[in-house]
């Protein structure tokens, strides 16, 4: 290892990142900006999607045999349904227990007594792993033997799936906008450091530097653009989970916010990592547009 | 060691700067390059070290098909060239020292060769004592110093100089081109481009000249205009 050669090369980046302060500034400014708007919006997507996770993963599909299904139907069904990779839990409810439920359900507002024989046939209480299937899994258990009808909440999980379609693709259209943008401007930026150290750059080449060379150095400045600018978006928003949410929570208490599901850490280096990514791309584009030249 | 055959450059706007020239420079050779301004002199050697591609010719460097060289071979090609400029391009917020460094540093060598090949051309050019100082404390000839100490610290066999005593009084243009004569003896190959009429012909090397793109005349031991030597007047 030549500490030497690290010296200079940090030195190099420091140097610059210290004599052009107003631009990194403005640059450090656009990505804090950007990686806010980006974490405020991904992390409203990820509580949103928590709240129709939560809503789905309560559903349950209702497969109700017929009268006169047999023991042995049934217990074929129930092996085929243990057997589905997509289903979670079979449950067996019994026209006995059934009736129990019912009238537990119905706080005996419905007088059960008055029934000479238990109407209710036997049933399955389905889960389903993955919410989105649940349509697809109720269409397959109609389909066998002994089964009289399948029922779930059809209008909810379809609504439910469909926004959650809408989010991700708005999502992905909000995201990819945003990183343009910043992309954009911290470009801008970085040409400008470029423009003011083209004489180091013109020399650079005299000497025989490579471009690889020459680019390190802005590549790095850029990524440390873009670290600067995500930490200290996120300590805004940090700052907004801490002591704005709990307010908005308060002020919306008919919506069932649920924050727990987003994972704080993991979006925090995420963002930091978009950060970076985007400095260090920006600057690779345009200290390669001055090369070229 | 430097070798043109034919090498024409014509710039986009038309502009034809250089026309034919075909032009052969030994190893360990001293060249001026003379001509009024504007006759090519500067575009001939940017063609040296492909800072510009020649419209149609061949120019072989060190034994390296300049005019056809890849984007990716240039680093090579200049870490075996020297150059000079009239305006020094030294980087004002470093040292003498960092200068010369900087051109060793950002071409990847290790720093045990910097410690060592920086002290050995600023001793060469005469500036070890002033290694800590920044371009603006030094005079026009030191600064011009410490640039041929950059241009030398990576020990490239061909020095090119663009009017390297362009913005020197006389007692520094002397020192310089004694500074270069210096250089060449040492075996590298020196080609100067100047319109110093005074220093060519006090020098007395071969002399390329240069009219309207077009090599005119070539004379070992040659003066600044053919066969005159200085304090002659040229009529017309």
């Amino acid at each position: 290892m030549d500490w030497g050669k690290v010296k200079f090369f940090l030195g190099e980046v420091l140097r610059n990142f210290t004599r052009n302060a107003g631009m990194q500034a403005t640059a450090i400014g656009t990505v804090a900006i950007t990686i806010i708007l980006l974490g405020a919006f991904l992390f409203v997507r990820a509580t949103l999607a928590g709240l129709g996770n939560d809503i789905l993963s309560q559903i349950e599909v209702s497969a109700y045999f017929t009268s006169d299904a047999t023991p042995h139907q049934e217990a074929q069904v129930r092996a085929a349904l243990g057997r589905d990779a997509r289903i979670a839990s079979v449950e067996f409810v019994s026209k006995k227990r059934g009736l129990a439920e019912l009238r537990e359900q119905t706080h005996g507002s419905i007088d059960t007594s008055l029934l000479t024989e238990n109407p209710l046939p036997d049933k399955l209480r389905v889960k389903v792993v993955d919410p989105s299937e649940v349509p697809a899994v109720a269409a397959s258990i109609q389909k066998m033997d002994g089964v009289a009808n399948v029922v779930f909440p059809q209008t909810v999980v379809a609504r439910l799936l469909a926004l959650g379609g809408v989010l991700r693709r708005v999502g992905i259209g909000v995201i990819v906008t945003f990183l343009v943008v910043a992309g954009i401007i911290i470009s801008n930026t970085i040409r400008l450091t470029v423009f003011a150290r083209r004489r180091e750059i013109s020399i650079m080449q005299l000497v025989g530097a490579t471009n690889m060379y020459i680019r390190a150095p802005f590549i790095c400045e850029g990524m440390l653009d873009g670290v600067l600018g995500s930490l200290i978006a996120l300590v805004a928003l940090v700052f907004a989970r801490l002591w704005l949410w709990p307010k908005l929570l308060l002020a919306l208490p008919w919506i069932q916010l649920n924050a727990t599901s987003v994972n704080g850490p993991m979006l925090s280096l995420e963002l930091v990592a978009v950060g970076a990514a985007i400095g260090a791309l920006a600057s690779w584009i345009s200290v390669g547009r001055h090369l070229r030249t | 060691m430097i070798s043109l055959r034919g090498v024409s450059l014509i710039y986009p706007n038309g502009v034809r700067a250089l026309d034919g020239v075909s032009l052969e420079i030994a190893k360990g050779d001293f060249l001026f390059l003379v001509g009024h301004s504007g006759t090519g002199k500067s575009s001939l050697l940017r063609l040296l070290y492909h800072e510009q591609v020649p419209t149609s010719g061949e120019i072989i460097v060190d034994g390296i098909r300049v005019d056809r060289l890849k984007h990716g071979r240039i680093p090579a090609l200049r870490r075996h060239l020297g150059v000079v400029f009239q305006d020094y391009k030294l980087l004002t917020d470093k040292t003498v020292w960092e200068n010369v460094a900087f051109a060793m540093q950002v071409t990847g060598a290790h720093t045990k060769d910097v410690m060592r090949q920086v002290p050995r051309a600023l001793d060469l050019v005469g500036l070890a004592h002033k290694s800590r100082m920044f371009p603006s404390e030094l005079s026009g000839g030191e600064q011009q110093r410490t640039a041929i100490a950059r241009a030398l610290v990576n020990n490239p066999k061909i020095l090119l100089c663009d009017e390297p005593t362009g913005n020197l009084d006389p007692a520094n243009t002397t020192e310089i081109m004694e500074l270069l004569l210096r250089i060449n003896l040492k075996g590298t190959t020196v080609v100067v481009a100047t319109h110093n009429q005074a220093v060519v012909d006090r020098m007395r090397r071969r002399v390329v000249r240069l009219e309207d793109g077009k090599v005119v005349t070539d004379e070992e031991r040659g003066y600044y205009y053919l066969g005159l030597g200085q304090g002659q007047i040229l009529s017309g």
